[in-house]
């Protein structure tokens, strides 16, 4: 029972902690603008990195922005690690080896789920049903090539981070931490999958979440099983978390140009912010209140 | 001293009282600059600077209005102003208008150094870690991490918060501080959106808003001198009186054509804002801005009233409070004359200030709109209003991006669309446009000349440019007949290339000269029989 409840815990927590910290950033202060060229959802402009500023009297015009060209370029960075690529290739190698894993793993889990339901509606992954017979298939692709490429990736980061002089004079032993755990996660999982290639382990925990049934589960699965659940718990409580910082960082900061314009939703928000008198301000000679009076020469 | 290769994170409070580190080595400038003897060594700062300033970074002097304590009781009161200025810095009550972005980025570095390519001054040193956009970054990172959270607090260096707090640590970060030009090129490549020039900038914030150190020419014989007398040049209502006293007949004497400048015309559609240095340093810039404005029949002013003259903010490089108290002013201004729209001449910082910065410190309603010049004159410039001969222009021009016009504005295409117009040998650097680099007197460099500092920019900080502006002449550069101009459309970029082409004696060799983008528009005026630009004047 344990194992199911930490399981329940786990999940709840990896969603709980990572909306509460999105919360957090989402609750800030509203910034100064801090735009950042190019912006893609200019529109007509973003591939060059031209802005509405390029026109006369631009706030007489029609804001025109494009939610479309905004997406394909948050796409290309999600699914890609676009700037990695363009910027740094040989770190994108194992970085995108490693994330692209986890989106596989993901896709796993959920297939896993799928499975479970599949079985608990009667039909066996094993019947030969071409729905369970996809299935299967999927999740033996998604669940292996995932578990490979993010043991690869962080192997190779961990390695890069521990040869290589440049990284490894920045790298806490937190971050080296982290890289191992996620290697250790991916590791017991693997040593699992050898005596059980199917993943119907996978499948029983599922279907033990499903019909909250305790899961059954030998020492190896169960060490596994406890890895990822600290895994889940521990990753929006780290910089792991960047998954919720990316979003803000871009949309909300570099991308976030909207101009503060009569009746626009930033006036609006200027206008309805707190107005709290600081307790506390700069201590600076030029920060005090009634500077020396200065006058016209 | 540690060489750059070596150089930690650790090591930024260690051997106190010597210099930490220098630069080893600077990347290779191309042809005709890549033989010896072709640019003036590296100097050591003088040892008896050491007394005063804080020379234990990489011997260079930034600060200079930093005064090494002199006793336990100065150290410990040093870094407890610092310490207490990082406390504001992460205060919503004392920081608000940047803390979302400045915890994202302390929150999520990846420490992938993708930003270190991307920085001219890292790529100008070949690589110093001293010069890496990340390593500033993460000296306060860890210095956050090791004061203000539980788990620095708790674990320590397992969690990075191994940085010892001594007033050599201050003193070297704030130095720091000022060897980043706050162009942003490291933003915009890294891959979580992260940005390290920000937390250079907050770094001098601490520095100017809570301990009163700040560069004199940014600080005291710039904001405060601002806000004192209504520029940064020093000049007063009645000195600018003077001085548009005799535009008119500098504007006839250059051109044959007299032209009154209005000011303070009440009701005018737009209120032109320039750098005042422009009128002490380019005064042929403002003349040009006239002559244009004349000839499009523009409604238009300047004012005379305090600040109104002066578009200059050189709050934006170090100090919140001083920029808004402008950028407030510059706004006031605008309303008396009741004018429909501020437009900003060719300054960069003063269009991010204006436009950028200032956009959210008040209500829209109480905000007269702000307009680059740069659209407007590529308007007039296309209507064929002027009647402009682009044969006059029939020289090599280059076009430098101003960061804050064109990273921080978006403004790219209009600049292009003129100087292809009127300039048919106009070539691009590489990497223009957005990706272009900063002219290496961004963030306040280009005025900053105390002790050595004018030796970092024009051998390290400017490098970069001098790389661009050399590739982009490199077709002609051999034939030193051949005119060759650099458009700089920004006072501080305009500084920065001033100096360069001074110190490599690149005008003299090569021919190679700079002004803005305004005097080409006038130099193709058909209306004129002599040149406007100075250097084929004297060239008659």
């Amino acid at each position: 029972m344990f194992l199911l409840i930490l399981s329940y815990v786990s999940l709840f927590a990896f969603i709980g902690l990572s909306i509460y910290k999105a919360y957090q950033y989402g609750h800030m202060p509203m910034h100064g603008r801090q735009d950042l060229y190019p912006i893609p959802k200019e529109k007509g402009k973003g591939h060059y990195g031209g802005s509405y500023f390029e026109e006369t009297d631009w706030w007489k015009k029609p804001r025109e922005t494009s939610l479309f060209e905004e997406i394909i370029d948050m796409l290309k960075e999600m699914l890609f690690i676009k700037k990695l690529f363009d910027n740094q290739r040989p770190l994108w190698w194992l970085s995108y080896s490693m994330h692209l894993g986890i989106y596989c793993l993901l896709a796993w889990t959920v297939l896993l789920f799928v499975g479970a339901g599949t079985e608990l509606s009667g039909i066996a992954m094993n019947s030969g049903h071409w729905w369970a017979t996809i299935v299967y298939h999927l999740t033996f692709i998604t669940g292996l090539a995932g578990a490979l490429m993010v043991a690869f990736g962080t192997a190779g980061l961990f390695i890069k981070r521990t040869v290589v002089s440049s990284f490894k004079k920045y790298t806490t032993p937190q971050e080296y931490f982290n890289l191992a755990f996620i290697f250790a996660v991916t590791a017991s999982g693997l040593l699992v999958w050898i005596n059980d290639p199917g993943f119907d382990y996978g499948r029983n925990i599922a279907r033990s979440m499903l019909t909250f049934s305790p899961i059954e589960a030998d020492a190896a699965l169960s060490i596994h099983i406890v890895l990822l659940g600290l895994l889940l718990i521990y990753i929006p409580l780290t910089k792991m978390s960047h998954y919720v910082g990316k979003y803000f960082s871009f949309h909300k900061v570099l991308w976030d140009n909207d101009p503060n314009l009569p009746g626009s939703k930033i006036d609006q928000k200027i206008k309805t912010a707190p107005v709290v008198k600081p307790q506390k301000s700069w201590s600076a000679p030029h920060f005090q209140p009634e500077p020396p009076k200065t006058k016209e020469m | 001293m540690i060489n750059g290769k070596d150089l930690k994170v650790q090591d930024i409070g260690k051997e106190s009282g010597k210099q930490l580190t220098k630069i080893d080595s600077l990347k290779p400038l191309p042809k005709p600059y890549d033989q010896p003897g072709m640019e003036p060594p590296l100097t050591d700062p003088k040892p008896e600077w050491s007394e005063k300033y804080c020379t234990s970074l990489d011997g260079y002097v930034a600060l200079d209005t930093f005064e090494k304590p002199k006793t336990k009781e100065e150290e410990d009161e040093l870094v407890r102003k610092f310490l207490s200025g990082l406390e504001k810095m992460l205060s919503a009550e004392t920081n608000k208008g940047i803390l979302q972005p400045l915890m994202l980025t302390l929150d999520y570095c990846g420490k992938c150094n993708t930003c270190s390519d991307a920085c001219h001054i890292f790529e100008a040193t070949n690589g110093h870690e001293l010069y890496r956009p990340s390593y500033r970054a993460e000296i306060l990172r860890r210095i956050i991490k090791k004061y203000f959270t539980k788990s620095g607090k708790l674990l320590g260096p397992l969690v990075g918060a191994d940085i010892d707090l001594n007033w050599e640590t201050v003193a070297r970060l704030g130095e720091l501080a000022y060897r980043c030009n706050l162009c942003r090129r490291c933003a915009q490549t890294c891959p979580l959106g992260l940005d390290n020039g920000m937390i250079a900038r907050e770094i001098r914030k601490i520095f100017s808003q809570e301990m009163g150190i700040a560069p004199k020419p940014l600080h005291e014989n710039g904001t405060v001198k601002q806000l004192a007398t209504g520029s940064s040049t020093g000049m007063n209502k009645a000195a600018f009186m003077d001085i548009m006293e005799f535009h008119a007949d500098d504007i006839e004497e250059m051109v044959g054509v007299r032209y009154d400048v209005p000011i303070d015309k009440e009701g005018a559609d737009i209120l032109l804002i320039h750098n005042a240095g422009e009128f002490m340093a380019w005064p042929q810039n403002p003349i040009a801005f006239t002559i244009i404005f004349e000839e499009a029949g523009l409604n238009w002013t300047l004012s005379s009233d305090f600040i109104g003259y002066d578009s200059v903010n050189y709050g934006l490089f170090y100090d919140d409070g001083q920029a808004r108290k402008i950028a407030l002013r510059q706004q006031e201004v605008a309303k008396k004359l009741g004018v429909k729209k501020i437009v900003i001449a060719e300054c960069g910082h003063a269009h991010k200030a204006s436009a950028v910065y200032a956009d959210r410190l008040t209500s829209a309603e109480q905000k007269i709109p702000v307009e680059s010049y740069l659209p407007l004159l590529r308007d007039i410039v296309l209507s064929g209003k002027l009647d402009l001969d682009p044969m006059r222009n029939n020289f090599p021009v280059t076009l430098h991006d101003p960061c804050n016009i064109v990273r921080q504005m978006g403004i790219v295409k209009p600049q292009r669309e003129i100087l292809k117009a009127i300039c048919p040998q106009f070539r691009e650097m590489t990497p223009h446009g957005v990706n272009n680099y900063c002219c290496g007197g961004g963030s306040g460099f280009a005025i900053m000349n105390a002790l050595n500092f004018g030796e970092f920019r024009n051998k390290v900080s400017t490098r970069k440019k001098f790389e661009q502006i050399l590739n982009a002449f490199q077709d002609t550069i051999d034939d030193p007949s051949i005119p060759k101009y650099v458009c700089a459309p920004c006072s501080n970029c305009k500084g920065a290339i001033r100096d360069i082409l001074e110190f490599y004696e690149a005008t003299e060799k090569y021919n190679i000269h700079y002004d803005g983008l305004v005097e080409l528009v006038v130099n193709a005026m058909r209306k004129f029989d002599r040149p406007f630009l100075e250097f084929l004047r004297n060239e008659e």
